[in-house]
């Protein structure tokens, strides 16, 4: 893999470039360079942030200057992603009806029946690029261009959390109960953050998720193992 | 202990943030003026990362259960029990006193602080509140709130010299570092944002500062990216062509390209300008912005030694212009 490209981002980040494209090896990289400084955490190391195909790299300025920050992160970019499996992490969601209030929209729009997009949407491996944006919201790659299908006009004042939803190519889970203008067409009962637990969200990048399709019984009884009584 | 006697425009309870959890897009928040919270907390005598109340614009009513010593950061009206007291300085409140913070003049955000800090649980390594997670509540009437242990003699009283005091003006001259995607802007518009006056929106709040004025032209790249992180003061151009500025609450991560980022000394300044306010932005280095960094620090350090009275500060004359010096008191 050619040097990655270092820019500052203001006083007190450096980005570190690793490609321009969202690709899975790219990512890979990114995700094991990002854990070897995590672990190695330097004393001018404020936090690391790994995306796409970057790492924000957080630094005191006050205890290592810009120049100085590039020559210490340079030992690192050597790391390798280790050959281990990734975690396959079970998304039990119900979709349709209340859950999914556009999964009809999305089955018009693109000439599919709702079991067609229920089919397409819960058979594939998605993996988890990185996390971001809000709480436990991660980005995920390997949606099918088959069910794509644009965001609302205009977004709901209020999106349960674990809602699953479409925008563009895209596909994700609300982590938290949010304004938003996806797609909904479904909802898993699981808890993807959660402040009291160590890590505190459930999903962690390179992790695969499946979505797993249950019945509205099952749902209201995970549902409670999750969240506890009355909290909805 | 305290209660918030009265409650009139969002506060909260505030440190200086929440690090190690933006890969789990966990917003960092904390304080939007980081020089005035610490400030008020040096003039209790507390470290400068002690929680904190931060208001806006209004001032809350405090009832205090129980003696305390506690200062007001703002340019604002106070009273403790229906007397003027002064801000940037330290009191002293005794069982059933009641402070009465008003509106600010200048500047958008207001800091109390109390000798000890307030006492709260982490979550997750920092009791700055996020409301959009549950990360802490915002403040209302009728909350009773801890306040850590100090020894509170001797710590009233503290003045901070009136040359430090931060002053916060409608029109500012804001410094950035560019970048990091440059490449998603044309020459033009580079030269556009450098050279023009921008305007506050009354659509701005802790996670970002809407701006109006002249569009930023982008290149053949558009204003979208491969998403990537935010940083404090990262200047985002959406396609429409108008600056954000991302602050305190901003999300992790984003898919606008950055023009550049304001540089760390001059975020509160951008913080305390209010909607209307008209901020200017000039290019500098990475070296330089972290050069002021240093300096201001250094300024900081010695003011927190002087409120702890273990350094003197003479006012000098040179020429037509005032210093403030500090000098190390002899153990």
């Amino acid at each position: 893999m050619p040097m990655p490209l270092f820019k500052p981002a203001g006083d007190s980040a450096v980005a570190v470039i690793f490609g321009d494209k969202i690709d899975e090896s790219i990512n890979k990289k990114v995700h094991a360079v990002a854990n070897a400084i995590e672990k190695a955490s330097p004393d001018w190391l404020i936090e690391v942030v790994p995306t796409y195909t970057s790492i924000y790299v957080y630094y005191d300025p006050l205890k290592l200057g810009y120049q100085e920050v590039l020559t210490a992160i340079k030992p690192f970019l050597s790391a390798e992603p280790r050959g281990e499996k990734s975690r396959i992490v079970e998304i039990p969601t119900v979709y349709g009806g209340e859950f999914g209030p556009d999964i009809e929209f999305v089955a018009q729009h693109n000439g599919l029946t709702v079991e067609d997009v229920i089919e397409i949407h819960s058979k594939p491996l998605y993996r988890v690029y990185m996390l971001g944006f809000t709480p436990g919201f991660a980005y995920l790659g390997g949606m099918d261009e088959r069910i794509a299908t644009p965001r609302l006009e205009r977004p709901r004042l209020k999106v349960p959390a674990g809602s699953v939803g479409i925008a563009g190519k895209q596909t994700g889970i609300y982590p938290l109960e949010s304004p938003g203008g996806w797609r909904l067409i479904g909802r898993t009962p699981l808890r993807l953050f959660n402040p009291e637990k160590d890590p505190p969200t459930l999903l962690q990048p390179g992790d695969h998720i499946k979505f797993v399709l249950i019945t509205e019984d099952d749902f209201r009884e995970i549902y409670r193992e999750e969240w506890g009584e009355g909290n909805d | 202990m305290i209660e918030l006697s009265r409650v009139s425009a969002p506060t909260a309870i505030q440190d200086l943030g929440r690090y190690g959890y933006q890969k789990f897009g966990i917003p960092v928040s904390g304080v939007m003026d980081e020089v005035s919270a610490r400030l008020a907390n040096y003039l209790v005598g507390n470290p400068g990362d002690a929680p904190i109340i931060e208001f806006v614009l209004r001032g809350p009513g405090v009832r205090f259960h129980s003696s305390a010593v506690f200062a007001v950061a703002g340019d604002v009206e106070v009273e403790l029990n229906g007397i003027p007291i002064e801000p940037w300085q330290s009191h002293w409140a005794k069982r059933g006193d009641v402070l009465e913070v008003g509106t600010l003049r200048r500047g958008v955000y207001g800091y109390i602080a109390f000798a000890g800090g307030i006492l709260c649980e982490k979550i997750l390594g920092s009791c700055s509140t996020y409301p959009r997670a549950k990360l802490g509540k915002p403040l209302t009437q009728g909350d009773r709130l801890k306040l850590g242990y100090a020894l509170l003699t001797g710590k009233e009283g503290k003045r901070l010299p009136e040359q430090l005091i931060p002053r916060y003006s409608n029109k500012s001259e804001i410094r950035v570092i560019l970048g990091p995607q440059l490449e998603h802007f044309t020459e033009k518009g580079v030269e556009t944002f450098l050279s023009s006056a921008y305007k506050i929106t009354p659509n701005s709040d802790r996670m970002g500062y809407r701006l109006e004025g002249p569009e930023i032209e982008h290149s053949e790249r558009g204003a979208d990216i491969i998403t990537d992180a935010i940083p404090l003061g990262a200047v985002q151009v959406p396609a429409n062509g108008k600056p954000i500025i991302m602050l305190a609450d901003r999300q992790t991560t984003g898919g606008y390209a950055k023009i550049g980022v304001v540089a760390r000394v001059d975020v509160p300044k951008v913080a305390q300008t209010r909607a209307g306010g008209e901020l200017r932005f000039k290019a500098v280095s990475v070296e330089e912005a972290q050069e002021l960094l240093r300096r201001r620090e250094r300024t900081l350090k010695a003011v927190e030694m002087f409120l702890k009275e273990k350094a003197r500060a003479y006012s000098i004359k040179i020429g037509e212009e005032d210093f403030l010096a500090f000098v190390e008191k002899e153990e």
